[in-house]
């Protein structure tokens, strides 16, 4: 009831304002102005050209999408396992950590062109330098998850005699799930400009390749559209993994402090 | 076994009388070895032996190794020297025996577990038993949180989440519960319920208990004898028997020798305290071991 009063749709609707008063300034403005197509595409252009062509855009959209999430797949695929082995042994966390951190400090976009050279043209290049943008914060983010355990359970748990296995699958693991879900936060993003980037340099086919092809024949309103596209991707999947948390931690909300 | 014989007793003649005691602790030292700092000294050769069935509460300047002391006996920590035997054998054995029953300040419960599966969890370790459910709701129902099993630790409020971690303890069964300070984050007096509860399940599962707390009137209200240990380094002041009648209830608080037995007490903590490094002033203190009646 209370949700369809005038006051709660008024809540909803004041943030979509902003963006679109925004919206129509600017066609207005770049109408009005005779700024050519080829510099700054009125925002209607750019939605004709989108929804004139859907099916071109969700195509490569999906190619991006697939390309992203192959490679935060294999990258926190083997992060996570290694994660848990470098909790276990501080040997291995000594030597791998301090690379982890230096290549995570390390603008990685860099070594895109690289990989296009060693990989060629197509799927790899794009799965493996999306891996190597989501690796690191993933195997960094489960590292400190694993090693965030409670003091005072562990010790219940070593009162009772607890295998190391127990204590891993049994307190470790679901420990780690906060820190696992920030990593993800951060690596998200990551993985569609990895992929992008990687589209772009060395690929037919993905909005990477559309918005560099788009950029070589000045063809802005296809360059804005597939942005607009990326945007929505963006947005699409943070949302899903927003949801997944909410799901995942619902004990940790409102925790004593 | 009858807790009442040995309820007063001084260490020395418990010993005799009783072949295989529930804790003995020999000459225990610890120490913690901070980087670029000198071994810091928490325990100064303790000695303690704990008499099956009996509560026994160490009492002690905060900070002066009580928990350690504790977590000593748990066998969680390994002391730089000394030995503890817990039924005759070694810590390490009984935790395996699931005979000891830690509970920490902390409750440690799993905010991804259920209150249930909360009481549960000591039981499911190395031990798959199809029974853990029963003798956990019954552990909980024990502690009056029956309706509650389906509930999460954050839907629950502070003394209901310490009851679960009792519960998670009491499941276990266990033949020594090493409480450290248990209830101390509770408001007083969902501490002095739950204190009570305590020593009624306790019975009810006839386990020995070692209490550190640092609240006189709770150590005086709930054990037979309390440990009264000086400051860091920590050495074994006096051992005061609680010669308060059984069962006890609240209104133990009101009487003259419960007035009598916390006016010692403190005295002997206060004498600690100012003195806690020189030898002589222990030696001293040791010799008021047996209270003036």
């Amino acid at each position: 009831m209370s949700s369809k009063s005038p006051r709660h749709m008024a809540g909803r609707l004041v943030p979509l304002l902003v963006p679109a008063i925004l919206l129509v300034v600017a066609e207005v403005w770049l109408r009005l102005s005779h700024v050519p197509v080829y510099l700054a595409p009125p925002p209607s252009t750019v939605a004709a050209r989108l929804f004139g062509d859907p099916t071109f855009f969700l195509g490569h959209g999906v190619t991006t999408l697939l390309g992203a999430l192959a490679g935060l797949a294999l990258g926190g695929g083997v992060a996570v396992p290694l994660a848990a082995a470098m909790a276990q042994a501080p040997i291995l966390e000594r030597t791998i950590l301090p690379l982890a951190i230096l290549v995570k400090v390390t603008p990685v976009v860099a070594l895109a062109p690289l990989f296009v050279i060693w990989f060629g043209f197509g799927w790899a290049p794009i799965v493996l330098i999306v891996t190597l943008f989501t690796f690191f914060p993933v195997l960094v983010g489960g590292v400190a998850g694993l090693r965030s355990v409670d003091a005072a359970a562990l010790a219940f748990l070593g009162s009772v005699a607890a295998t190391p296995a127990e204590v891993f699958w049994k307190l470790r693991v679901p420990s780690a799930l906060p820190h696992l879900f920030a990593a993800l936060r951060v690596a998200l993003p990551l993985a569609l400009i990895g992929a992008v980037v990687a589209e772009w340099l060395g690929s037919d086919r993905g909005l990477g390749h559309v918005v560099g092809a788009a950029h070589a024949r000045l063809d802005l309103p296809t360059l804005a559209a597939a942005v607009v596209v990326l945007a929505a991707l963006g947005a699409l999947l943070t949302a899903l993994l927003a949801w997944a948390e909410r799901r995942a931690l619902f004990w940790q909300r409102s925790d004593e402090a | 076994m009858s807790r009442v014989s040995v309820e007063a007793a001084p260490i020395a003649e418990l010993t005799r009388s009783e072949p295989v005691p529930a804790v003995r602790a020999r000459a225990i030292r610890a120490a913690y070895q901070l980087a670029g700092r000198p071994p810091l000294a928490v325990l100064d050769g303790i000695d303690l032996t704990v008499a099956s069935g009996e509560l026994v509460a160490l009492l002690g300047p905060s900070g002066c190794g009580k928990s350690t002391l504790l977590r000593i006996l748990a066998g969680v920590q390994l002391p730089s020297d000394g030995t503890v035997e817990i039924d005759g054998r070694p810590p390490a054995e009984a935790r395996r025996a699931k005979a000891l029953g830690l509970m920490l300040q902390e409750h440690a419960l799993l905010p991804w577990r259920t209150a249930l599966d909360n009481a549960r969890l000591g039981l499911e370790v190395n031990r798959s038993s199809g029974s853990s459910a029963t003798l956990a709701r019954e552990a909980l129902s024990g502690v009056g949180l029956t309706d509650f099993a389906d509930y999460y630790p954050h839907q629950l409020s502070g003394g209901m989440r310490q009851r679960v971690a009792l519960a998670r303890t009491l499941a276990l069964r266990p033949r020594l519960l090493l409480l450290d300070e248990p209830f101390a984050a509770l408001d007083e007096l969902t501490r002095e319920e739950l204190g009570w509860e305590l020593t009624r399940l306790r019975t009810s599962i006839e386990a020995t208990a070692v209490m550190v707390t640092h609240s006189v009137a709770e150590a005086v209200a709930l054990a037979d004898r309390v440990v009264v240990l000086s400051a860091r380094p920590a050495r074994v002041l006096a051992v005061v028997p609680v010669e308060l009648p059984r069962p006890r209830a609240v209104d133990v608080e009101g009487t003259a020798e419960f007035a009598r037995h916390v006016g010692e007490i403190k005295r002997l903590l206060r004498g600690g305290v100012e003195t806690s490094q020189p030898r002589g002033s222990s030696d001293l203190l040791r010799e008021r071991q047996r209270v003036p009646s």
